[in-house]
């Protein structure tokens, strides 16, 4: 059970506040609120409703008793599914899909898609010739592993660079560069190195060059540089080398998922290298103690590596590595199908069957990371009412947009947590479609005749545009409610959605928000809690009371 | 006035031309709502980072003295320093420039090379087979969206006969060159070449279309002129009236158009280059522009309106040489 003394304010502050960063380059969410839900008793009601929304959520969801009806949960997860069920209920959003990554890629390879978008060349079973290319949408945006944002950056550099903890296929946390890791007290960490890794150059690696790592993301004074990654070791203040292989790392609190962030963020870099060269060259040149060693570097057109001999984990089967790009879909396809890519990224629908008509090559398809959902702002009418919010949600045939603008490759949500994320509830199922209780539920809140507009931005996500104008078109088709849609640039519409100031941003929005640490904090907490970087959703205290519970508690190390 | 003196005062001319681009490019970043570092600066940046940048970008002197460092440092080739990328932007925009002007003197070379006898070829022969064949071409070309021919090569002759890459640009033209000169070798140099042939073939599509109209219509043009009838009457071979009196005419102004295609494909090649992942200078300025990179932004901006006065220079000195009254005039 938490103990309330325990509750570290502080470090849940800056846990909301840091994901702040990612809503940039993931796509976020945005802010907005109605009065307070009551906590406790029944479903909660608008002031401005009639009737409660508890009989139709009796009739047709899965949901029959109200997460604060349940007695108190006795661990984090447990905590962290009320707030998914709570959040549920309470519909801050109208939740859509979980995006799936989708590849091509050549028959001969071995290869399983990771769910986290990162493709570990290093386990891929090769061809005959143990070369593989790759190709993505986009290449780098520079070489420093600290100094980047983006997923094709990071599938560049993470080939040459490894982490202090990894993550398998499927998200479970692994050893990395650290063969054991515990928890000291609270807010400290120790993570124990393993022994004979060496980096490109040769060198060995030291406890000093993971606790530089670390501190070179968490602190501009060290390695001179802002990194943009500060947020994702959220809670972390700093590294210690206190033996010669054995690092210590603080954080402000008790950080529960310390483990999860190191096995996501912080790639390795050897601090005498990287203080010795300009940033223009730690931009065009790597030296990590990854699986791969680069030898060619063009900016923008391609990055060439060469297996490591002497990586710890053995040499890589593959011997060669290409990464390149094309930013057109037709074009990666068109490199797979005639042989110039042995994987490609982000194939969309229309062209899914050209990859599996060809007999030399076969799509893989595995959920992302990756949440799709129209934002409701709590504090904008008629989303201020939850009856209304809840009527959207019933009002959508989710598996409908997922089977016909999607063609299949998306998984229905109806909770803002992941299946397979730490804190998933598996009793919450998505809505049904039911038009009759959404058109109920918009009387009963007052808001019947609304006209509301669905803003979304274009091409940023899978379909985005298409999926946008489906959910406006369900909506529109109720007869008490009338919706349509508004394209985005989305540079803009996240400029909007991180100022920091909930009216900035539009009352009901699409966007999409990546969360690779498998926990459901860094969603909810940036999203959906009071004070939340890009929240929308604010003043819930049954919701702010179980994160906060949850951020309590150690995680399941 | 001698070709000399044209020649340095279309140069001094254009010279005020790349002063007003660069003086647009600078004020553009202050277009953007509050201040300049925000146009500079990541959307994360933090609190310290943005007053580095304002410290780097001069921001705390006056107006004019910002100005003038700015065209100081473009003069020494500086572009100032991409936050985003972590690197000189001159080093990313300039990377760009040889893949860039390869493309668009490629696809200019292609248009040339089969337009302008194509257009003699219809003109000669008017309301002939060869004629409608000439016209139906450059109607078709003309007609034909850049990214949709694009795909179809790729589609048909690199997935499905093999015959080129889909993409790419793996080695650039110089050390192709290079290999040669000093290895000997024309691996690289064929390899170039097959990777630039289905670009530069997209690419100069309708620009071989638009020249061919162009020669058919002014050697049509040319040839019911009366100097024309005087140089047959003359007794002129047939071959010297119409090639050396009437296609020379004639190419005046095909110049001037070669000339501003030329200019357009140096920045405006964004479809082709992104079909076929050609990493040129139009393709960079989107993705900058969707980063918001200003620096990256500026420096492609200056670059481009910079070769697109060289090429305008280089025109009038052809302009000049075929038709020398323009000199006098």
């Amino acid at each position: 059970m938490p103990d309330d003394e325990a509750l570290d304010r502080r470090s849940f502050v800056k846990l909301a506040g840091g994901a702040a960063a990612s809503a940039a380059l993931a796509g976020c969410g945005g802010d907005g609120e109605d009065t307070p839900e009551g906590d406790g008793g029944d479903t909660a009601t608008d002031g401005d409703g009639g009737d409660t929304a508890t009989d139709a959520i009796d009739e047709t969801d899965t949901v029959e008793e109200t997460a604060t009806d349940r007695p108190e949960p006795e661990d984090r997860e447990g905590y962290l599914q009320r707030a998914n069920l709570l959040l549920h209920e309470r519909a801050p959003w109208v939740f859509l899909n979980r995006q799936f990554s989708v590849y091509g890629q050549n028959s001969d390879l071995d290869w399983d898609a990771r769910r986290d978008e990162l493709i570990a060349a290093a386990d891929i079973g090769p061809g005959d010739d143990g070369s593989v290319t790759i190709t993505q949408g986009q290449m780098d945006s520079g070489l420093d592993p600290h100094d980047h944002r983006e997923t094709p950056t990071d599938n560049i550099v993470t080939q040459a660079h490894d982490g202090v903890l990894n993550r398998n296929a499927s998200g479970e946390v692994i050893e990395g560069l650290a063969t054991e890791y515990e928890r000291l007290e609270e807010g400290l960490v120790e993570f124990t190195l393993r022994d004979g890794v060496t980096f490109h150059n040769g060198d060995d690696l030291a406890a000093s060059d993971v606790a530089f790592s670390v501190n070179r993301i968490v602190d501009p004074e060290v390695g001179d540089l802002e990194s943009p990654q500060s947020d994702q070791l959220a809670g972390v203040t700093g590294a210690e080398a206190t033996e010669d292989l054995t690092v210590e790392v603080s954080s402000d609190g008790i950080n529960p998922i310390v483990f999860q962030e190191f096995a996501s963020y912080c790639d390795v870099v050897q601090e005498d290298w990287i203080t010795e060269r300009e940033a223009s060259e730690i931009n065009t040149d790597m030296n990590g103690t990854g699986p791969f060693r680069v030898t060619e570097y063009e900016s923008d057109v391609r990055v060439e590596y060469e297996a490591f001999e002497d990586y710890w984990d053995g040499e890589p089967e593959v011997t060669e590595l290409t990464m390149n790009a094309a930013s057109e879909a037709s074009t990666r396809v068109s490199r797979l199908l005639a042989d110039e890519s042995d994987i490609v990224v982000n194939v969309p629908p229309e062209e899914v069957q050209r990859v599996q008509d060809d007999d030399t090559t076969e799509v893989e398809a595995v959920p992302s990371t990756r949440v799709i959902f129209n934002a409701m702002r709590y504090d904008a009418e008629p989303f201020s009412s939850q009856q209304f919010r809840q009527a959207m949600n019933y009002a959508i045939d989710l598996d409908s947009i997922i089977e016909n603008v999607l063609a299949g490759f998306a998984a229905p949500t109806g909770q803002p947590t992941l299946e397979g994320f730490v804190g998933y509830n598996p009793d919450v199922g998505p809505y049904d479609h039911d038009p009759d209780t959404a058109e109920q539920l918009v009387e009963e809140s007052g808001h019947a005749g609304a006209d509301i507009t669905l803003e979304t931005p274009v091409g940023r996500y899978l379909k985005d545009l298409e999926i946008a104008q489906a959910v406006a078109e369900y909506i529109d088709d109720l007869e008490n409610v009338s919706c349509s849609v508004e394209q985005r640039e989305f540079e803009s519409l996240v400029g909007e959605l991180t100022t920091g100031n909930i009216e900035d941003k539009p009352p009901f929005y699409l966007i999409g928000w990546g969360n690779t640490t498998f926990d459901a904090t860094q969603t909810i907490i940036p999203l959906l809690t009071t004070g939340g970087a890009l929240t929308s959703y604010e003043e819930d205290e049954d919701v702010d009371s179980a994160i906060e519970q949850a951020q309590s508690l150690p995680g399941g190390e | 006035m001698s070709l000399g003196r044209f020649l340095i005062k279309r140069t001094v001319h254009g010279v005020f031309v790349v002063w007003g681009v660069v003086t647009v490019v600078f004020g553009l970043r202050f277009l953007t709502p509050g201040s300049p570092v925000n146009a500079v600066a990541p959307l994360d940046a933090s609190q310290e980072l943005r007053q580095r940048i304002a410290r780097d970008l001069g921001l705390n002197k006056p107006l004019y003295e910002q100005y003038f460092d700015y065209l100081f440092s473009l003069l020494q080739g500086d572009m100032g320093y991409s936050y985003l990328r972590g690197i000189e932007a001159s080093t990313l925009v300039l990377g760009r420039v040889p893949a860039t002007v390869e493309l668009a003197v490629a696809a200019s070379f292609i248009a040339v090379v089969l337009s302008i006898p194509l257009g003699v070829i219809a003109a000669n022969r008017r309301h002939e087979p060869a004629d409608y064949g000439a016209t139906l071409f450059s109607l078709v070309g003309i007609s034909t969206p850049n990214f949709w021919l694009g795909i179809m090569l790729i589609l048909v002759l690199s997935v499905q006969f093999g015959l080129f890459p889909t993409s790419g640009r793996p080695l650039g033209l110089y050390p192709a060159l290079a290999l040669l000169v000093t290895e000997g070798a024309p691996g690289g140099l064929l390899r170039w070449l097959h990777h630039i042939f289905l670009p530069a073939v997209t690419l100069g599509t309708y620009f071989t279309a638009l020249i061919t109209r162009l020669t058919r219509s002014g050697m049509l043009d040319e040839l019911g002129k009366s100097y024309v009838r005087a140089a047959r009457a003359k007794g002129l071979p047939e071959a010297l009236v119409r090639y050396r009196h009437a296609l020379r005419n004639t190419l005046v102004p095909i110049v001037t158009v070669v000339g501003l295609q030329l200019g357009t494909l140096i920045g405006g090649a964004v479809i082709t280059e992104a079909v076929f992942s050609w990493p040129g200078l139009g393709s960079f300025l989107i993705r900058s522009i969707n980063v918001r990179d200003w620096p990256l932004i500026q420096g492609s901006l200056v670059v481009i309106g910079v070769s697109f006065v060289l090429v305008n220079i280089v025109v009038d000195a052809l302009y000049a040489y075929l038709d020398p009254q323009v000199v006098t005039e």
